[in-house]
């Protein structure tokens, strides 16, 4: 009775697993992109390679939001450390001038020694103030290709190579340069640490926590489990406030769906009670419709969210969003919960029907 | 012999807005186990709130409905659910079968609701009885009317109700199928021994019943009690 009832109204039903499928969309895609920014982003971090990352007091171990500068002349006495093999200094600056980027200012040869070195696709290190490097994911998806000018920081900078990604920031310029640029002569946002031997690295944390109290002291090995959207302010907000609307759009949907229902089909609701239905039959009748609906709703979303996936990073392939089983799992289990909160009313209303009433309904 | 359905003083009050309207006045009447009774009465006369209120679709007002033992008017809303599932089977004039199944799902619908299981034995009688075996597949929209009604019968009778209410059965039928429909509840009174209260507009339909009762303004003011 309940797939026969489903399938007497196909247009309705379609629209609503399409609204049902474009919130578990909404949900999956919203928040694979922004665990699948941070994932990337803590991968890039990792790839640099060092043992260790030290940055200003509260700073955010996001690092396009950190705070003030500090002082390069710090990296001499962190180099200085017992166990420390290299010290690179590194001036961040976020870029947002066709798109979103993180620009790393360097010294290579510091660079170099904590990160094993850039592998280069074409092109050639940073010689000139004005050169840059980008990563390959960069060139793809911004079809920028050497010697080409590319404008970012209101400044045109000269791609000097294109090197492969992940090692921290898809953009490299001179320090001198982006330090010139950013009024911050002589200043460092990050010491990546590079330890002589990797177990070193608890104990060579500790000297630098002793040497340098208050500042941010953290260990790459654990990194990745940081980077998550709890430790960024306002994403998990964000998160929950993109999910209560895909939410509010999935309960509206259904509510109104399966109130017409209802109202169609009350003679129905008056033939069922006569038939001695109970109240809670009815209930079941319609609450079990609505969870067909969502469930053919979730599995079109599942299917719609890798299709806008692969949509997204063909148009934008710099992009990662990130699609796990347990978000897919989530999302299904919103869409479901939030369906059958709107079909609550319905169903109540529908138990309630005075079968006289109903079976007089025209 | 105890009577199947007896009501005592009988009233049906509606309020509309202010005004209450009676609809039974203190209706008194006995129906006997295996009795074919007809009502019949002008529009307007209560005979369907009587139906409804006797099947335990409506609560009374006040007085006593006997069904089978069981005072209806003391009864809770679900208690008279329950009722009605295991006791009344009811018949109407526009055959309310459920547009979006086919016969077959229709009065397996009854069993369902029931939740005795289905019953493949009890099926075949009813669907063989009422010559619908070949139409079981079909849905409402494919069917004659005389056919709807017919299924629409076998689906109040597949559970073996104590009591068949059937408010204007033919009220929707054309001549022949009015007779096909009327010779099928006559047979299955004097076949199976199933009691059949059923209202009606028409004499010739009336006179299937063993006895008939007519109302008017509320009143049963003949045939109420059996001679």
């Amino acid at each position: 009775m309940i797939s026969h009832n489903v399938l007497h109204r196909p247009l309705r039903t379609f629209i609503t697993v399409l609204a049902v499928a474009v919130e578990v969309t909404l949900v999956i895609i919203v928040v694979g992109l922004t665990s699948g920014l941070l994932l990337e982003s803590a991968k890039r971090t990792e790839g640099v390679g060092a043992d260790i990352m030290v940055q200003p007091p509260s700073a955010s171990v996001f690092m396009a939001f950190g705070g003030a500068p500090m002082p390069i002349a710090i990296a001499d006495k962190l180099r200085q450390l017992e166990y420390v093999q290299a010290v690179a200094p590194v001036l961040v600056q976020f870029n947002s001038v066709n798109g979103l980027d993180i620009v790393y200012g360097i010294d290579p040869e510091t660079f170099r020694a904590v990160s094993g070195g850039f592998v280069f696709h074409s092109g050639h290190d940073l010689q000139a103030p004005n050169d840059i490097l980008i990563d390959d994911v960069y060139s793809r998806s911004k079809k920028v290709k050497v010697d080409q000018t590319l404008h970012i920081l209101e400044h045109d900078f000269h791609v000097a190579g294109i090197v492969e990604h992940g090692k921290g920031a898809r953009l490299f310029v001179l320090m001198p340069t982006l330090q010139e640029m950013a009024g911050a002569r002589d200043k460092a946002s990050i010491f990546y640490v590079k330890c002589d031997r990797p177990d070193h690295t608890p104990a060579v944390a500790d000297e630098i926590r002793d040497l340098l109290p208050k500042y941010e002291v953290r260990p790459l090995k654990d990194f990745l489990t940081l980077m998550t959207s709890s430790n960024l302010p306002g994403l998990a907000a964000f998160i929950n406030v993109m999910i209560g609307i895909a939410v509010a759009i999935g309960f509206l949907v259904i509510f109104l769906s399966m109130y017409t229902t209802i109202i169609e089909r009350t003679r129905e609701i008056g033939v069922l009670k006569s038939l001695g239905a109970s109240k809670s039959y009815i209930v079941q009748i319609v609450l079990s419709e609505t969870t067909l609906l969502c469930i053919a709703g979730v599995v079109g979303g599942v299917g719609l969210s890798y299709l806008m996936r692969a949509i997204f990073i063909r148009l934008f392939p710099s992009l990662t969003i990130l699609i796990t089983p347990g978000w897919i799992a989530r999302a299904g289990l919103i869409a479901i919960l939030g369906g059958l909160l709107g079909a609550s009313y319905p169903a109540w209303m529908a138990s309630r029907k005075d079968p006289v009433e109903a079976l007089s309904y025209e | 012999m105890e009577p199947i359905l007896k009501t005592e003083n009988l009233w049906k009050i509606y309020r509309t807005g202010k005004v209450d309207v009676p609809a039974l006045r203190g209706v008194d009447i006995q129906i006997l186990p295996g009795e074919f009774v007809s009502i019949m009465g002008p529009s307007g006369c209560g005979k369907s709130t009587m139906l409804h209120v006797i099947g335990g679709l409506a609560q009374a007002t006040r007085g006593k409905v006997l069904l089978d033992g069981n005072d209806l008017t003391t009864m809770t809303d679900a208690a008279r659910t329950m009722l009605r599932r295991h006791k009344v089977g009811f018949v109407f004039q526009r055959f309310n079968l459920l547009p979006t199944l086919d016969a077959y799902h229709n009065i397996v619908l009854a069993q369902h609701i029931r939740a005795d299981g289905f019953d493949p034995h009890r099926f075949e009688v009813v669907a063989n009885l009422l010559g619908i075996s070949a139409r079981l597949k079909h849905k409402p929209s494919e069917m004659s009317g005389g056919e709807q009604q017919r299924v629409a019968i076998a689906r109040a009778i597949v559970c073996e109700p104590k009591i068949v209410l059937a408010d204007e059965p033919t009220g929707n039928l054309d001549t022949k199928s009015s007779e096909a429909v009327l010779n099928l509840l006559a047979s299955l009174n004097k076949d199976l021994g199933q009691t059949i209260v059923m209202i009606t507009h028409n004499p010739e339909a009336a006179a299937y019943g063993h006895r008939v009762l007519h109302m008017r303004d509320g009143l049963v003011v003949d045939g109420a009690t059996v001679h």
